[in-house]
């Protein structure tokens, strides 16, 4: 395989490669590189975080506000560290693809919640389906507890019926607007009724809250439950076309080809797996079209992932790691609404590519960054005074810079150009590189993933 | 290597070849010209203000039904007019408000109200319906459709809130012109930028935004800090960070940089325990900082050209809970200060708190949309519809 073709292989299934990887992979045909990420990825590896604090605890100690509130403390802890867990499972992955994936599906079914038993739950979840039976992932996801309580389906009950979840399944996760009526979404909130989780976050289903009624939806009738609503909005093509599009946009390029995602369409519409739409993609010839190679930009995970594989460092502080992700616009585990984070060009703002740019910086070189605590709608504030809105601060970081060298040892600063930008550069910048070389290969790399064009893949 | 020297091989490595900057250019193109001199200050009270205990209706037994041990009691009132007073602590409203400048908008909401500080926020700041998520604030998509440099609205703060976030253009986020001026004018982006010539094949390309936003960032910052580095407000403000913000913004409008929109907030509304003292040190600083800033716009001859709306993402629940304060709520008033307004003081009825929802929540009786669609018709001599997606009829609080 070509040398651009696997850097642009790897940054979009994964977060870059290492040299010695390139290396290895330069000598095999590109249906072996496939079969072989797709071997490593069938592979399931859930997240892991200590929740035994909640072992002898029941829905009865949820009644108690005391009870309650101390295990909520304790919960939101343990989601702020879930985060670097699973940071640090992105930073050194074994099953790539599968991890990229759920990242995708994060952003897809998109869900935020409180408690860390349902929290964890969810997000490996998330990954069990991240290539599997789409059929059988949006049904897990319609039982999620988190999901239950995020939009609401709990309070979906045959007396007093809550469309939202139903709503957002047809606009956000499987039809796209303009692809039913309000009476689809009343039919199929009914279906939907009754569904609850217990404690630990298992699917129960309150019969008595539930509607048995015959439901009309999508011109269809019968005595649905919400897998049977599932089905009927599978039966659409359009659902795979909403998918496909999600997903060449995510993993292709954020400029729709119409033509592809008909034929993306097509391939996901006969079965639904998620693999075999994504071995289609990766397989294609034109995945590797000039157009489609790092033109995409870098979410800010994938760009302090990617930089982490490049330069291996470690935050000192867990609030830091989550600071940093704040700044750029995406905290993990908390995202702005279920439409979920935009992507593309909406990262960036004058704020934030200044950001962006001293990122490499900031981590890697003991920069300064300024920020504020503007949405901490809960700050109790004593001292008007001392409060000020801007603050600066250093991010404290342990960087392996030996890692860099041993990893980069063959390589000179032309090559490294290369190797860590797959984007076209511009030609100021071309020649402004020219001037660049004779430093010293730490410098030159702060230099390259200061660039423009190290914010795309 | 230390930071500074790196910095410094690093830029002398380029030979000191600079090329004419290209974002000098880039200022030539100026705004349309239709009322640009007229200006917004928008705050957000930000954690849910008590506007019950703001604006007290001290007729109503309702009122004290309900807030036993947090109600305001009369003689503690600056009264308004025979049945409403203002908190103690806005005080310094007072005149503000005999001279007429303040038209306070009661029951402003929106159908379906959602109580979650965060959700409702982006309502707020995205102009939505409760069950739309839009991904782009009705200030940002003034700047789209007026086809703006991202300084036309500065929210000054460190990071950019939807608010200010369009389709096409973004606001600008600052808050001291020098410190962000230093920042994007290290010698290294310089070089970078400075040497970028708008390859033609980039322009369609990510690359080409990711260059011209920089270089957009960077022609404004230098804007904003050539044009205002010699003003320094000479009123006092109160020393915290909405003051400072205030003085700011002050500062940023007697400067007259071509910017129509500021954005600021003031935080810890969130009263759910002991709301009395709290809310009490929080109305002080937002009156006190209100009260000098309005001087400052006087002395600078800008008021008749500023119009300040303050709002909370939702007001609080008419009956206080157990431990002395308030729970999230719906509707809120709003204020508008403004020199000549055209309906002052109260602008609509006090809200009904014999008629609540069923969670005991205030119903709404305006449209928070119609407050931002008679502003952006009547003072930005915009077409509302065009920044909110829908028509909103006109209020006529100016």
């Amino acid at each position: 395989m070509k040398t651009n073709h696997i850097l642009h292989l790897y940054h979009r299934i994964g977060f870059g490669l290492q040299p010695e990887e390139i290396k290895r992979l330069q000598t095999k045909e590109k249906a072996e590189v496939i079969h072989d990420i797709f071997q490593a990825s069938k592979k399931i590896t859930p997240l892991y975080i200590d929740t035994s604090f909640t072992n002898n605890l029941g829905l009865k100690d949820l009644k108690n506000k005391k009870k309650r509130q101390a295990l909520m403390k304790v919960s939101r802890k343990k989601i702020r560290e879930l985060n670097g867990i699973w940071i640090d499972r992105l930073n050194k992955p074994s099953e790539i693809l599968r991890e990229k994936m759920t990242l995708f599906w994060a952003n897809h079914f998109v869900c935020e919640d409180k408690n860390i038993l349902h929290v964890l739950q969810y997000n490996n979840t998330l990954r069990k389906y991240a290539l599997g039976d789409f059929r059988a992932f949006v049904k897990a996801i319609s039982k999620e507890a988190a999901m239950l309580k995020y939009l609401n389906n709990k309070q979906n009950k045959k007396d007093s019926p809550n469309e939202n979840f139903a709503r957002e399944l047809l606009e956000l996760f499987t039809l796209g607007q303009g692809n039913y009526t309000e009476t689809d979404i009343k039919e199929a909130a009914r279906a939907f009724t009754g569904y609850n989780h217990d404690f630990k976050g298992n699917f129960k289903l309150r019969k008595r809250k539930h509607d048995y009624g015959k439901k009309t939806f999508l011109g269809e009738t019968g005595n649905y439950f919400g897998d049977d609503i599932i089905d009927i909005v599978l039966s659409k093509k359009q659902c795979a076309r909403f998918i496909c599009k999600k997903i060449y946009s995510y993993f292709v390029n954020d400029k729709i080809d119409n033509d592809k995602i008909e034929e993306l369409t097509t391939i996901f519409f006969t079965d639904y797996i998620i693999g075999n739409l994504m071995k289609h993609i990766l397989s294609s010839d034109w995945f590797y079209d000039e157009t489609n190679i790092g033109t995409k930009i870098k979410s800010p995970i994938e760009l302090i992932v990617g930089t982490h594989h490049i330069v291996p460092f470690t935050f000192q502080k867990e609030k830091q790691e989550l600071l940093i992700q704040k700044l750029l616009g995406q905290i993990l585990l908390l995202p702005p609404n279920v439409a979920g984070w935009k992507g593309g060009q909406n990262w960036i703002d004058s704020n934030t590519i200044v950001t962006r740019l001293r990122l490499a910086s900031v981590l890697l070189n003991n920069a300064e960054i300024t920020y504020s605590d503007k949405d901490d709608f809960k700050a109790v504030i004593t001292d008007f005074k001392k409060r000020k809105r801007k603050r600066k601060t250093f991010i404290k970081t342990t960087t392996d810079w030996n890692d860099f060298e041993k990893k980069y040892s063959n390589i000179s600063n032309v090559e490294l150009v290369d190797v860590l930008i797959t984007a076209p550069i511009s030609n100021g910048t071309k020649e402004l590189l020219k001037h660049y070389y004779k430093l010293s290969k730490k410098e030159f790399c702060i230099q390259l993933l200061s660039l423009p064009e190290f914010q795309l893949c | 290597m230390k930071r500074r020297n790196f910095i410094k091989r690093t830029s002398l490595a380029t030979g000191g070849a600079f090329l004419v900057p290209q974002f000098l250019k880039a200022f030539e193109t100026t705004l349309s010209q239709v009322n640009s001199y007229k200006k917004v200050v928008i705050i957000q009270l930000k954690g849910g203000n008590d506007g019950l205990n703001t604006v007290v209706p001290f007729r109503n037994d309702l009122y004290y039904q309900n807030r036993g041990n947090i109600a305001l009691q009369k003689n503690q009132l600056l009264k308004l007019n025979g049945e409403v007073g203002f908190h103690p602590s806005l005080a310094p409203l007072q005149s503000l408000f005999d001279d007429g400048h303040i038209s306070i908008i009661n029951n402003v909401g929106y159908p379906n109200p959602n109580r979650s500080h965060f959700r409702s926020t982006d309502i707020w700041q995205t102009a939505s319906d409760s069950n739309e998520y839009l991904q782009s604030g009705w200030v940002g998509r003034f700047l789209d459709v007026t086809n703006s440099k991202p300084y036309r609205a500065i929210e000054v703060d460190e990071s950019l809130s939807l608010l200010l976030k369009g389709n096409h253009q973004n606001g600008l986020a600052i808050t001291n012109p020098k410190l962000f001026h230093r920042l994007l004018n290290q010698p290294f982006f310089d070089n970078v930028f400075n040497n970028y010539t708008n390859d033609k094949h980039l322009s369609e390309h990510n690359l080409g935004y990711l260059y011209n936003t920089m270089i957009d960032a960077k022609s404004s910052a230098s804007y904003i800090y050539e044009k205002t580095k010699t003003q320094s407000s000479s009123v006092d403000y109160p020393k915290n960070a909405f003051g400072k913000q205030l003085k700011t913004i002050s500062e940023f409008i007697s400067s007259e940089i071509d910017t129509q929109i500021y954005y600021a907030g003031l935080t810890g509304f969130d009263t759910h325990v002991n709301q009395k003292n709290r809310q009490a040190r929080l109305l002080k600083v937002y009156a006190e900082s209100i009260d000098a800033f309005v001087k400052d716009l006087k002395r600078n001859n800008t008021f008749d050209d500023t119009l300040i709306l303050t709002f909370s993402e939702f007001g609080r629940r008419v009956k206080q809970n157990g431990s002395n304060g308030t729970d999230h709520g719906t509707a809120n008033n709003v204020f508008v200060i403004g020199k000549n307004l055209k309906k002052n003081g109260m602008y609509n009825n006090l809200p009904n708190l014999d008629n609540l929802d069923v969670n005991g929540d205030l119903k709404y009786t305006v449209d928070f949309r119609e407050v931002y669609a008679t502003i952006l018709d009547k003072w930005l001599s915009i077409d509302n519809v065009k920044v909110l997606n829908k028509n909103f009829s006109n209020l006529d609080f100016i």
